[in-house]
């Protein structure tokens, strides 16, 4: 990390994070927000920006192994961390059932908050695969929707928490 | 918002309306008060710096005062404005009353705050114009017990000559302390405190929502 | 909106942010987990001129165990908390408070100790904190000070931290047997801000209650305690009339402030309802075995 010799110094800060495995350096300003850093800097739209302050989940990025507001993380504090957006979850494939089950049970409609909820529900796949309804509600509830009335979607979640049970099973 | 709040100070009303009557009372006292300034005889501008929390917000607020009742009480309207934050505007209401221990003071706020600040709600609002108005009087109680009273302007001196004997109890305590220029320098900045004090809450209600 | 401009410096050394914080003082701002501060800045309430963040500071990570205390570092996050085996068996109430903070995407980041600093009345950790009798940890360029729970609040969003100090850690007495401990919120819906919440503890002896801890969020401008209530409580059994006694106790001794959404009077209700639902959990579950 580039220390600026002021240490008032508010100008752009040279860093290295690895973005959906692809490793670069980039020179990014202290006050840009690690999705404002991803759309704007890297282009990759699929993270998106609803309230800002960390409410509504349209923004849920991966920062190392766990899901955040990608709102309330500075691209600064990425420097020499891993980020994973949706390109990145989408491409590696391991949510393949989780999107396909989202086309079956229409769990999007204008797909503003979808990014999000795949990503929130990527992590509770991987942390609570036996979680019930109940659960799988409350696990959701950090993020909203405002086409779908929510059922669909965590109709899509049960299903493949379920699906991926019976597979382990066999 | 609506605040009520009544503190019993252990001064005459005279000293009260005094220590009202002194800028840099008020600005020492106002929590986070930069500046005072007068714009007019009924108008009373302040640059204030909220710090609640997280929240560090620089306002800047307007001032009225209507309704002036010498020695009884006065009617403050406000407008404060968080810049991007929003602004807040209101009315307050201060009566004194001389009791055994002093003068007791009594002051309603009511409040409406609008922009992002209204919308992002004020589930605290009461309790931070509390906690606001407590720190301002704890400090002008701090104030007036502290003696000397700080020297008033020139021009408020001046008529001192000529005091009525009203002003006798509080003259033998505090030095200089005219009463017969009241009617035309009105103490209006406890109520422009007030207001501010009042105002500025609004500013941090962005905290409320913030985890 | 976008945060205003500010710098940034990622110190490896503790006594590096401690020079910062103290050359700064409230020009600086903390970054631990930064769910708040981001949020804050976002909503440019706050403009900063340097951020100080803490994840370079190896000194401020981890839970530890030492001698009869449970040790968290500021870096610690909620979820470390809810994930935590040490935890769960140590300090129980914390185990159970954790998931009702805000939802996981939060969680992962913020950290107990930067809670702490904050004070929300209505957040969980502060109550807990004031329940276990916790101390909190303050470092600043001029040493280190321990600060215990009851004298860390002053007033909204207050603390008697100094402007050039920080939180390096909390400390938590270990759970010792026999302790029982109930955690419960009523929020509008999961992860809101609690209406009113109780982070509550007890010994049980032959049905007898002992060392009763009842800690209130939500209910004013700092986490309370009811002593009075406990005091009722203490030594006596459960039965309709101790309970009628502890409410009574309740509704004359906490300061209730209503917010947006609740009168004073419903918060009072509440909480007394909070009460009479934990006593019965604390009276019929299983004591810990530590």
């Amino acid at each position: 990390m580039h220390e600026a010799p002021d240490e008032l110094d508010t100008g752009a800060r040279r860093v290295t994070i690895t973005v959906n495995g692809h490793c670069g350096q980039h020179a990014v300003q202290p006050r840009t927000h690690l999705v404002d850093f991803l759309r704007e800097s890297l282009g990759l739209k699929g993270s998106h920006l609803g309230c800002e302050h960390g409410v509504c989940g349209a923004c849920t990025v991966r920062l190392d192994d766990t899901v955040v507001r990608g709102c309330l993380v500075l691209a600064v504090q990425a420097d020499g961390r891993r980020v994973e957006t949706i390109e990145g979850l989408s491409e590696r494939g391991s949510i393949r059932d989780l999107q396909q089950a989202f086309i079956r049970h229409n769990a999007l409609q204008c797909g503003f908050c979808t990014s999000g909820m795949l990503m929130a529900a990527s992590e509770l796949l991987e942390h609570k695969p036996g979680a019930s309804r109940e659960e799988v509600r409350e696990w959701m509830s950090g993020n909203y929707c405002r086409c779908t009335g929510y059922q669909a979607i965590v109709d899509a979640v049960c299903e493949v928490l379920a699906s991926r049970r019976v597979g382990a099973a066999v | 918002m609506e605040l009520q709040v009544s503190v019993t100070i252990p001064s005459t009303p005279d000293q009260v309306w005094q220590a009202l009557n002194n800028p840099e009372v008020l600005r020492v006292c106002i929590p986070g008060c930069e500046e005072v300034r007068q714009i007019s005889p009924e108008e009373m501008h302040a640059r204030v710096q909220l710090k609640l929390g997280p929240v560090r917000a620089n306002f800047i607020g307007k001032v009225r005062l209507t309704d002036v009742r010498p020695l009884q009480g006065y009617t403050l309207n406000f407008e404060g404005s968080g810049g991007s934050a929003g602004f807040a505007k209101g009315s307050s209401v201060i009566t004194l009353a001389a009791v055994a221990e002093g003068t007791r003071l009594d002051y309603t706020a009511q409040a409406s705050v609008a922009g992002k600040l209204g919308q992002i709600g004020g589930r605290l609002i009461d309790a931070s114009a509390r906690q606001l108005s407590e720190r301002f009087f704890e400090a002008f109680k701090a104030q007036l017990s502290a003696a000397p009273v700080p020297a008033l302007p020139l021009a408020l001196a001046a008529p001192a000559a000529g005091l009525p004997a009203l002003a006798a109890p509080a003259a033998a305590v505090v030095p200089a302390a005219p009463t017969g220029w009241f009617e035309k320098e009105k103490p209006r900045l406890l109520w422009f405190a007030a207001g501010v004090a009042s105002t500025a809450l609004g500013v941090w209600m962005g905290a409320h929502w913030l985890r | 909106m976008k945060a205003p401009a500010f710098s940034y410096a990622r110190p490896r050394q503790l006594a590096e942010v401690l020079a910062l914080l103290d050359r700064h003082r409230d020009e600086a701002r903390l970054l631990a987990g930064g769910q708040t501060l981001l949020a804050t800045l976002n909503m440019r309430l706050s403009e900063p001129a340097l951020l100080i963040d803490l994840q370079g500071v190896a000194a401020l990570r981890g839970l530890q165990l030492s001698g009869n205390t449970l040790r968290i570092g500021a870096m610690v996050t909620h979820s470390e908390i809810e994930a935590s085996p040490e935890v769960a068996r140590h300090a129980p109430l914390l185990a159970m408070a954790a998931p009702h903070i805000a939802h996981r995407a939060i969680r992962n980041l913020g950290t107990f100790c930067g809670s702490i600093a904050y004070g929300d009345p209505a957040a969980e950790w502060p109550a807990c904190l004031l329940a276990l009798d916790g101390v909190v940890v303050a470092r600043s360029v001029a040493g280190e000070r321990r600060i215990a729970a009851k004298d860390f609040y002053t007033g909204l969003y207050t603390t008697t931290l100094e402007p050039n100090e920080m939180i390096v850690a909390c400390e938590l007495p270990l759970a010792t047997s026999g302790q029982r401990y109930v955690f419960d919120e009523l929020s509008r819906r999961h992860g809101d801000y609690a209406v009113v919440g109780l982070a509550a503890g007890a010994q049980l002896q032959n049905g007898v209650l002992g060392k009763v801890r009842l800690a209130w969020l939500g209910t004013g401008s700092m986490p309370q305690r009811s002593l009075a209530t406990e005091q009722v409580l203490d030594g006596q059994r459960l039965s309709q009339a101790v309970l009628a006694q502890a409410l009574q106790t309740l509704r004359a001794e906490l300061q209730i402030e209503g917010d947006l959404t609740h009168s004073p009077a419903a918060k009072q209700h509440l909480v007394g309802v909070m009460l009479k639902r934990a006593l019965h959990t604390l009276t019929q579950q299983p004591a810990l075995q530590a």
